[in-house]
């Protein structure tokens, strides 16, 4: 019993990151309609960023957590205005190709910073200890990575359900010419998105940085991960990236008990499945 | 807004369009075309081993760009999965020569039958989704096989892959070797070409162009999908077969989703609305590649810039900006502003 609450909760962990990652990512596509290739670079540039201010002493993680979001926010301004405001009204293989270059140069340009040495996170002091569960324990870092996706995803609730601005997101989804005709600046809300959207990603950097191995590669890793949450979900629904990764999360960590060797091929069949049962994902809407 | 608006009703070049594809050789053309195979031949018997293999490479990725054109320009089908089938065709001669000993040749000419007999159950899946989600649920198939490469040490040794003197010994030397694949990709090239010219491929361009008013008239969208699906699957299963004649391997990397993006890198720069179009692009993409990484070892941050300017400002690619003669008027109108 006890261990099945363990490993319930390490795979929330996994589901969390997941979460934060994805959201960001059908969130985007929500507004815009495109599928953004660099989401998963921006989620590394969270985790370098995080492993360059904490450097050696963990206290510093929440500095982390404000510098990280806020540089790669910049960096998604940027990439907003220079090269995805070109493309919201092209075809889909054209944004799939642009943002694939974006996620290049990106990949590059990391590189050339930071260097291919892989990095290790401290946790911070006051999250390093363990919480006892039953007769075992779970580590106090997990469950501060499992609140901070509720956190994100219920301030996205407030945002997309209760503000004027997430009824203009909404909205742009709908029809943005008709949008644009209530006098709403639909440029202007769509670089807000995408730097929202960047900004999470970049959360769910710094926030894992302190489990994992931080190293180039981390990007298309992640990427591949949060697309199978996004299209599980339905692509441009958060309600359903949150579903997605509940279940991908839940999924591997079972699964490493059960069938350790096929573990990672899980996500893709389960992608697979849902797409061939429901086309456009558990709660996304059929693409016109 | 204005500017998004403006976004919206500028002619993009990717949006399926009235892209004229020329379906009969003139007698110019096939002129070029044979000479441009007797002057690869010449490359073959003549020049350095170094130059051999590149060329050779090249004709192997332009073949796998050619055949997944087929889905991307021919039936505005993004597929991201291609590579499933392009790695699956080097592992079946690969796995052949570990495991089971029948002859290369045998090997060689199952390949791309195989690619096409798994290309009819993942097509027939994949293309009950539509557009984004396609390309999607393509790279996860995609990253399946290569998953499966991966993990299943005892038959593929996983990570390392398959090397080995897997080739027989006329193959193995690099002149004859070249020549073979020139062969082939010349053969499969023709094939695809009538593909594309015949009924089938009209059809095919007409769901590319608008599905709904295809559909009106009486083609089976669906249907012409997966016959195309199968037939790309089919050659670049071939293409991967090739791959083993130049580099004796078979490795996950091949079946992975970033090797799918190469022959959709070689048709976006060559052009997707040009039959030789990715042949081009594949050349620009390999000769680019091997120039970049003997000066830097940036070279994704060389492609990404290359392929943002291609997207945004010559979104129909190079071989048809050579072939309008675009360029012309680009530069006069270029010389006029001075």
């Amino acid at each position: 019993m006890t261990n099945a609450v363990v490993q319930l909760l390490s795979g929330l962990t996994t589901a969390a990151t997941l979460f934060t990652v994805a959201s960001g990512l059908t969130l985007v596509f929500g507004a815009m309609r495109v599928i953004n290739f660099a989401h998963g670079s921006y989620y590394m540039y969270g985790a370098f960023l995080a492993a360059t201010v904490v450097g050696g002493g963990g206290g510093k993680l929440w500095f982390a957590l404000l510098v990280g979001p806020v540089a790669v926010g910049l960096l998604g301004a940027a990439s907003e205005v220079l090269i995805m405001r070109r493309i919201y009204a092209r075809e889909h293989l054209t944004q799939l190709l642009a943002t694939f270059a974006l996620f290049l140069i990106l990949a590059d340009a990391a590189l050339w910073v930071w260097g291919g040495a892989f990095r290790s996170v401290p946790r911070p002091p006051l999250l390093s200890g363990t919480v006892p569960i039953g007769a075992a324990s779970f580590p106090a870092y997990n469950l501060f990575v499992i609140a901070v996706a509720v956190v994100v995803g219920v301030l996205l609730w407030f945002l997309l359900q209760r503000t004027t601005a997430g009824w203009s997101i909404r909205a742009a989804a709908e029809d943005r010419e008709t949008l644009a005709a209530t006098g709403v600046n639909v440029q202007r809300l769509f670089t807000l998105v995408f730097v929202l959207g960047s900004v999470l990603a970049a959360v769910a950097g710094v926030v894992v940085a302190p489990l994992v191995t931080v190293a180039p590669g981390m990007d298309i890793g992640i990427l591949v991960s949060a697309f199978i949450v996004a299209v599980i979900g339905g692509l441009g629904s958060v309600p359903g990236a949150a579903i997605g990764a509940v279940v991908l999360g839940l999924f591997q960590a079972g699964g490493v008990l059960w069938v350790p060797q096929w573990v990672s091929a899980f996500p893709y069949l389960a992608m697979i499945l849902v797409l061939v049962v429901r086309p456009w994902g558990l709660l996304g809407t059929a693409e016109r | 807004m204005t500017e998004t608006t403006q976004a919206a009703t500028t002619p993009s070049a990717l949006d399926p369009g009235d892209h004229g594809v020329v379906d009969r050789l003139t007698r110019v053309q096939l002129a070029v075309a044979v000479l441009g195979v007797v002057a690869l031949a010449l490359i073959g018997a003549r020049f350095s081993v170094t130059t051999i293999m590149l060329v050779e490479n090249i004709l192997i990725i332009g073949l796998f760009g050619v055949a997944t054109n087929l889905l991307l320009g021919y039936g505005g089908l993004v597929s991201f999965g291609q590579a499933a089938f392009f790695g699956l065709g080097s592992y079946v001669v690969a796995l052949n020569w570990a495991h089971l000993g029948q002859s290369f040749w045998l090997a060689f000419v199952v390949a791309p039958v195989v690619g096409a007999v798994i290309a009819v159950p993942v097509g027939a899946l994949a293309l009950r989704t539509r557009r984004l989600y396609f390309a999607l649920i393509t790279l996860a198939f995609s990253q399946l096989f290569a998953t499966i490469a991966h993990k299943w040490y005892s038959v593929t040794k996983g990570d390392n892959g398959i090397f080995g003197a897997m080739l027989p010994e006329t193959l193995a030397e690099p002149r004859t070797g070249f020549m073979f694949v020139l062969a082939v990709v010349v053969i499969a090239l023709f094939m695809l070409w009538k593909v594309t010219a015949s009924p089938f491929g009209m059809s095919l361009r007409a769901t590319r162009e608008n599905r709904e008013r295809a559909a009106a008239l009486g083609i089976d969208v669906y249907r012409h999908q997966l016959i195309a699906f199968v037939i790309s699957g089919f050659f670049c299963a071939l293409a991967g077969a090739l791959l083993v004649v130049h580099d004796q391997a078979a490795y996950p990397q091949l079946l992975d989703w970033t090797t799918s993006g190469t022959p959709v890198f070689a048709a976006v720069i060559g052009g997707m609305y040009s039959f030789l179009g990715p042949v081009v692009g594949a050349a620009i993409y390999q000769l680019g590649h091997d120039l970049t990484v003997r000066y830097t070892d940036a070279w994704q941050f060389v492609l990404g810039f290359v392929l943002l300017a291609v997207v945004l400002f010559a979104p129909d690619g190079v071989a048809t900006l050579l072939r309008t003669g675009r360029w012309r008027a680009w530069l006069r109108t270029r010389r006029g502003e001075r």
